[in-house]
């Protein structure tokens, strides 16, 4: 139980990061980032994905447009906003502070 | 063979199985569930409803198919995830105060909404009972009260059927009642959960007005219930006055019918000599009659038909005779105007005779009213009064008949400009021409006779056999010289026309029938009155005198000196001597 709140804890945070990194390579549809989450093996559904989306649009991080579709409703492309840019290199610094505490910690500072 | 239901799902429209419909549409009531309470949930739900509809598009799609089944929801319910997982992913953050760890808690507290199942109007009383844990009769009869103080509980009913919204959705009603929300009870009626989604989702523009809309949902109720109101309450009322309706209408009805079989066996005799009957002429007064009886018998009986139609439901007669009907009338209608109108234009022209009789001089006339009654010799048969009984004494009261005669004549006092007394007769008529007006006024019989200083007029002037009443007046101007008095009998009170005789009252002797009055420069006068204003005078002139002498002995106290020119000043007024 503590093992799974703990790989939850640090799912979510991550999930968060990715999703930022994904969207800042380009406009792109929430299905495709979902597809890109599966590759990356880190994702689970599609559902947790808009409700994630729709609070870092709130928070002013990302913007999205209306594209028409040949198949379908209009789709929403996200984008990131200049507010998002800033915080992904905030997190990408964080990103690398963490994956060099997480080798040293496990590996000792002098290996 | 599996029935098939068209959705329209995120704006597509896709054909479904009846099985997978019911998949996804517990699906769709458990994610609207359970972002609920997240503030965005209205953007959420709408980005997975579009997504499930392009992935459902794109299945059918790839397997070449026409309908939606339950393998394709499944499939799409599994990409799109539980909604258990997603509470791992993405748990309500801390700085979204709208947020609550579960949604059961959120609908702990009640909600106020009005009870549509409960209702006796609008469910507004019952809305609130459910609010107050109380039974509704008790809030109804609490606001019933409230009406009784200047109509205050019908305007707070109005504006709270206004601001309360209604329970349409389950949720909405188990928050009225403030039953926890399980997900037992919400399964029970998926169907109604999934219209209020909906429902929500199309109303986005309302959410722009809301009290706009309010309004409008209240305007829409109020009539709908007025409608219902009418529809039954109302309906049992119109029943009651249409029954009152036919009863008096019938009885009116047959009352009309007796009056004009009354009227036909009047014919030729005396009740054509009263007013208003004796308008008419001859000839046209069966045409008139029968005019008459139709302009007013049909449209009662077409009330009477349509209360009957009202209180049985059953057309009591066909269109073909209720059209005959209406035919007639207008014929009825035509012919009366026809008739009033030649019978107007007897009356447009004027013409008056006038004659003079001098009176012989006496310093006193007495006038009076001559109270016997002329009979013609059929009025001394239908009486019984006969000429060799000489006690018999037959008076008129003169407010008799059914009709007060319309012939009276008036009498008109003036002062005589000459020194004689006269007495001028004027008879007056209308007519067609001139001389047929001449010729009216010519038939008009009018008497009156002197004995010593009385003169007694008749009050009444007659017309002469097969006259017809065309406006005949007698105006009788008795003039006399200044100087002269008057005794006027309180019968002739009534006949003066130019003066006020029912004031002039001698206060010493209230009980006499007469009254005394004197011809002046300024025209007749009443002695009695005359003598008050003499004594008033007096007793103003003396009072006068007294203060001359106020004024002169009390002269250096300026207040009271004030007070006593200013009762100077409206003694003066009142004895009209105007200050220099």
């Amino acid at each position: 139980m503590i093992a799974e709140n703990t790989q939850t804890q640090m799912r979510k945070g991550i999930l968060e990061y990715c999703v930022l990194s994904i969207i800042s390579r380009g406009e792109i549809y929430a299905s495709d980032i979902i597809a890109e989450l599966r590759s990356a093996k880190l994702l689970v559904v599609e559902g947790t994905l808009y409700p994630l989306l729709t609070r870092l649009k709130n928070n002013g991080l990302l913007s999205y447009n209306w594209v028409e579709s040949t198949s379908g409703p209009p789709r929403k492309y996200y984008t990131l906003t200049e507010v998002g840019r800033g915080i992904l290199s905030q997190l990408d610094q964080t990103w690398q502070e963490l994956a060099y505490a997480v080798g040293v910690s496990q590996k000792g500072a002098n290996s | 063979m599996e029935k098939t239901i068209i959705i329209n799902i995120g704006n597509t429209i896709i054909h479904i199985e009846e099985s997978a419909y019911e998949l996804l549409k517990a699906y769709l009531f458990e994610v609207k569930q359970h972002f609920a309470n997240h503030a965005d949930d209205l953007e959420i739900v709408t980005d997975i409803e579009n997504r499930i509809a392009e992935l459902l598009s794109e299945q059918l799609e790839e397997q070449k198919k026409q309908v939606v089944d339950a393998s394709n929801v499944n499939s799409v319910i599994g990409l799109m995830g539980r909604v258990q997982d997603f509470d791992s992913a993405e748990e309500p953050e801390e700085a979204e105060p709208i947020a609550n760890s579960t949604y059961q808690q959120a609908y702990a507290g009640k909600k106020l909404y009005r009870d549509m199942d409960d209702r006796v109007i609008a469910g507004v009383c019952a809305g609130i009972a459910h609010y107050v844990n109380t039974e509704a009769k008790w809030i109804r009869l609490a606001l019933l009260l409230i009406s009784f103080i200047g109509g205050a509980g019908i305007l707070v009913y109005a504006i709270l059927w206004v601001i309360m919204p209604k329970a349409k959705s389950r949720i909405e009603k188990m928050e009225m009642k403030g039953e926890p929300a399980n997900l037992q009870g919400f399964q029970k009626n998926l169907d109604e959960e999934l219209q209020a989604v909906k429902e929500r989702l199309s109303e986005v523009n309302k959410h722009a007005q809301p009290l706009f809309a309010r309004f409008g949902i209240f305007i829409g109720e109020f009539f709908e219930w007025l409608g219902r109101f009418i529809g039954g309450t109302g309906k049992v009322i119109f029943k009651v006055i249409a029954g009152v309706i036919i009863v008096f209408g019938v009885l009116f009805l047959l009352s009309l019918i007796v009056g004009f079989a009354a009227f036909q066996g009047f014919w030729d005799e005396s009740i054509y000599e009263y007013f208003p009957f004796s308008i008419v002429n001859d000839s046209a007064r069966g045409v008139i009659l029968l005019g008459a009886f139709i302009v007013l018998f049909i449209p009662i009986l077409a009330l009477v038909l349509f209360s009957i139609r009202v209180a049985f439901n059953k057309q009591a007669i066909n269109k073909t005779l209720s059209f005959a009907l209406l035919i007639i009338w207008l014929v009825g209608v035509a012919t009366t105007g026809y008739q009033a109108a030649k019978i107007s234009t007897e009356f447009k022209q004027h013409a008056e005779l006038t004659q003079t009789a001098d009176l012989k001089a006496y310093k006193t006339y007495v006038i009076d009213i001559d109270r016997s009654k002329y009979f013609s010799k059929e009025d001394s048969i239908t009486y019984h009064i006969d000429a060799s009984e000489r006690r018999q004494i037959v008076t008129e009261d003169f407010e008799n008949g059914p009709f007060v005669a319309h012939n009276n004549i008036r009498i008109n006092i003036e002062k005589s400009e000459n020194g004689n007394s006269r007495l001028v007769q004027k008879y007056e008529s209308q007519g067609k021409t001139f001389s047929q007006a001449l010729q009216n006024a010519r038939s008009i019989d009018y008497k009156y006779f002197t004995r010593d200083s009385s003169i007694v007029f008749s009050p009444r002037f007659q017309l002469r056999k097969g006259t017809i009443w065309r406006n005949q007046e007698v105006w009788l101007n008795l003039e006399v010289p200044v100087g002269t008095r008057l005794i006027l009998k309180e019968d002739a009170y009534r006949y003066i026309n130019n003066y006020g005789t029912w004031d002039c009252r001698d206060l010493e002797n209230d009980k006499n029938d007469y009254s005394v009055w004197v011809m002046t420069e300024d025209g007749l006068k009443c002695v009695a009155q005359l003598k008050e204003e003499a004594i008033k005078n007096k007793r103003l002139r003396q009072e006068l005198r007294n203060l001359e002498i106020l004024r002169k002995t009390n002269s250096t106290d300026s207040i009271y000196q004030d007070s006593v020119s200013n009762r100077i000043k409206e003694v003066k007024t009142e004895l009209g001597i105007t200050e220099e």
